[in-house]
């Protein structure tokens, strides 16, 4: 067990620091770590918190509080999966000390277990900050005194500690099949983003299906419930929160066994599982023919397009806000009629185009293409830096690119949107003016976290595009910024009609011409000091 | 082709890794490098390459100070560090285009040397895979490749036999002494004596950031050989 520890420790401590940009023991570099860590934990409670009490609102006066578990617990089921599976490819069988673990005097099944024990944590974390809301929304808003006990908490927690057990063993399972197809396919980069997309499709899917489910919630509780019997597990999950321990313990089980099996099954061939996922050997087939030629800015998009695009992690977490965009102006073309009644329920001050604004924004936030460009240069940064073009050229590539992906998106989803919703020329033409300010500041700024929170010796791609400080801030400060626009939209519609949309234009213009001029002046010399 | 003056580099800490170093590389010449492991070689190749910023002194590479001018310097360089690490999620043949778009190599004159150049390292046909399916050594040609396509006018390689099977290593010599007639210039660092013995017109030894000795290959080593000298300095025997 020992030993175990050791390795464990190993893997959380790479965890713990690759949100940082640390090296020593830097208490102001530690702090950003922690502060990061605390960001996401209270955007993950806010968020939840607010989902579980929208839940609580219709079922709590039909008692059907079980519900709200049962949802949440698919929310962090599914929301683990698609943090995780990709992760593990990285962490669990392509982690860089692989050569070296496996050299030294351990079972690999204890390192195998070390290593998914890193992704149960993380699990973990996005199952606390799902449930634990959820629980405190039952507590407070319960009819039938559900929450108000101890042993509900308890029964809680061990549904917490539990309902992770599940995700990281189905993640591992399909991680290691996303490693099978990278080594396989001759284009692993096309056989995993095709996994990925039909993910997505699945998730879409879900995410419909649940809808249509939670707007028969108040009428028809019992039966959504009963409709639910193919997600079994989870309905004992929430049956046993509520009080029936049986059912807890039967849930407990459904994930222990899963993932004790995948540990031991897997453990006792990770060695010739690392072996047969890292061997990619080189075709000798290839035939020289004329090469074309192109300028350096093309040469250089064009590489960072083949990153983007070549590495399914990258493409999938920086890429799945402009595809929830795009998908959520075609759904809105798609379902006008709906949309529109909706907003006629809601009767004529629902102010249609911040709704669209927000959702904008908040889609547009999660793409954080240019914050982690920089660490992913990392080892192969020499290449740039030896090159002749100038630092200044490097960085507006960077965040070129991202404006290249990120504005049509916006152009296509601001256009779809307000043309569903029916919002004024006039509204509409502010709106895409705010989305495409926001584009700039937005790219701006993630170029200049990533150049001050650089992470260039991370063990895997993974760390950086999803744990480290830079795609952190690149993420939640812009969503805070939407906060601040909504905010400053509400304060200057109490002044006047012209200022709710002229304040937050206002606040986009300055965050813009900021972040860029910011950029200009001192990136290249951030970029040299590298 | 290469002029250092009085280059120092001072790492945060107050650590100074090179101090007061003085060279100059003629064109035509190949200069070999030579110090234990931390001497200062790889902190003054990659400030050379203008990869790395340093403290104090000057840097000019055929009239451009690396400084004031690292695009025009850059643009007249190739710099091969000891271990290239190599986008793996390009294929080979992306990978030289990239560096050729990046130098303005013209279309025809490309598709020659990567020719010329993938044919003689035997490459040619791996050019199609992805760089993250290469071994070391197929990597260390690729890097060696992208280099010679650009026709440097001062080619920097930091250890570039590490790696290398016996056939690239002599292949590579060859290639070095033709872009020396060429009227370019190679500096490198090295831990083989004898290959520096033999391939070098000039040598430099570096000790502890400073450089204890240099001068043509022939004056320096005199009747005793470069083994022998360089243990001398370093006091070693």
């Amino acid at each position: 067990m020992k030993k175990f520890f050791a390795l464990l420790k190993v893997s959380v401590k790479s965890m713990l620091l690759s949100s940082t940009n640390a090296r020593g023991r830097s208490k102001k570099k530690a702090v950003s770590g922690v502060g990061a860590v605390v960001l996401i934990a209270f955007l993950g409670l806010y968020l939840s918190g607010l989902y579980s009490s929208m839940l609580m609102g219709v079922l709590a006066p039909v008692h059907m509080e079980v519900l709200v578990f049962i949802f949440m617990g698919m929310a962090a089921l599914v929301g683990g999966l698609m943090f995780t599976t990709f992760a593990v490819k990285g962490v669990v069988f392509g982690g860089k000390d692989n050569d070296l673990l496996l050299s030294m005097p351990v079972s690999s099944t204890m390192l195998m277990a070390s290593r998914v024990s890193a992704i149960y944590l993380e699990n973990l974390l996005f199952a606390f900050f799902v449930l634990v809301p959820a629980g405190a929304v039952c507590a407070f808003m319960t009819q039938s005194g559900v929450g108000h006990s101890l042993l509900f908490w308890v029964r809680l927690i061990v549904a917490v500690l539990a309902l992770p057990l599940l995700d990281t063993a189905l993640s591992v399972l399909l991680g290691a099949l996303v490693a099978f197809l990278s080594a396989k396919v001759s284009r692993g980069a096309l056989g995993q983003n095709i996994v990925m997309a039909l993910y997505m499709v699945a998730v879409f899917w879900f995410v419909f299906h649940l809808n249509g489910m939670i707007e028969g919630l108040a009428a028809n509780a019992a039966g959504v419930k009963q409709s639910l019997s193919w997600a079994a597990p989870l309905l004992w999950m929430g049956d046993g929160i509520m009080g029936d321990w049986g059912f807890l313990l039967a849930f407990a089980a459904c994930c222990i066994v899963p993932f004790v099996l995948v540990v031991f099954g897997l453990g006792r061939v990770y060695r010739q599982a690392v072996t047969a996922f890292a061997a990619r050997s080189a075709r000798n087939d290839y035939r020289l023919s004329a090469q074309s030629a192109s300028g350096q800015n093309k040469a250089l998009l064009a590489k960072e397009a083949k990153r983007f695009f070549g590495t399914p992690m990258y493409m999938w977490n920086s890429g799945t806000g402009l595809i929830m965009l795009v998908a959520a102006g075609v759904a809105a073309l798609v379902m006008k009629d709906d949309l529109r009644e909706f907003i006629a329920m809601m009767g004529g001050d629902f102010p249609a185009a911040l709704a669209v604004a927000v959702v904008m924004g908040f889609s547009l936030s999660m793409c954080a293409i240019a914050a982690p460009s920089i660490s992913l240069e990392g080892k192969y940064l020499w290449i740039l830096r030896e090159a002749p073009v100038g630092e200044g050229t490097l960085i507006w590539i960077k965040a070129g690119f991202q404006l290249l992906l990120s504005v049509p998106c916006t152009i296509i989803a601001g256009v779809c949107l307000a043309s569903a919703l029916q919002i004024s020329l006039w509204e509409g033409t502010v709106l895409l003016a705010a989305a495409l300010l926001f584009n700039v500041a937005h790219a701006a700024f993630g170029m200049l976290v990533g150049l001050a929170f650089p992470k260039l010796d991370a063990v895997n791609e993974t760390v950086i595009i999803k744990q480290s400080l830079a795609t952190t801030l690149g993420i939640f400060v812009p969503m805070a910024a939407v906060g601040a626009c909504a905010l400053l939209y509400w304060l200057g519609g109490m002044l006047a009609p012209w200022a709710a949309p002229a304040l937050p234009v206002a606040l986009l213009v300055v965050l813009a011409v900021v972040c860029a001029a910011v950029l200009a002046r001192r990136g290249p010399a951030m970029l040299q000091a590298l | 082709m290469l002029r250092i003056e009085h280059y120092s580099k001072t790492y945060p800490g107050g650590k100074k890794a090179v101090d007061d170093l003085t060279l100059h590389v003629r064109p035509g010449e190949i200069y070999g490098f030579i110090g234990h492991n931390g001497a200062g070689k790889t902190t003054t190749l990659r400030a050379v390459a203008g990869v790395m910023d340093f403290t104090e002194g000057t840097i000019t590479i055929d009239g451009h100070d690396i400084k004031k001018d690292p695009v025009g310097a850059k643009r007249v360089t190739a710099f091969l560090p000891d271990n290239p690490d190599l986008y793996e999620f390009m294929k080979g043949i992306d990978y030289l285009n990239f560096i050729a778009d990046l130098y303005g190599i013209p279309a025809d004159q490309r598709t020659k040397d990567i020719a010329k150049f993938g044919d003689a390292f035997e490459l040619t046909g791996n050019l199609g895979s992805p760089i993250g399916s290469y071994s070391h050594g197929m990597r260390q040609k690729l890097a060696l490749i992208s280099a010679f396509i650009r026709r440097p006018r001062l080619l920097i390689l930091d250890e570039p036999f590490v790696g290398l099977d016996p056939a690239a290593s002599h292949l590579m010599k060859g290639y070095l002494a033709e872009l020396c007639q060429s009227g370019s210039a190679v500096f490198f660092s090295t831990h083989v004596l004898e290959v520096a013995e033999k391939l070098c017109h000039q040598i430099a030894i570096i000790k502890d950031g400073r450089l204890v000795k240099c001068g043509p290959t022939e004056q320096l080593v005199g009747d005793s050989s470069l083994e022998n000298v360089f243990l001398e300095l370093e006091g070693e025997k």
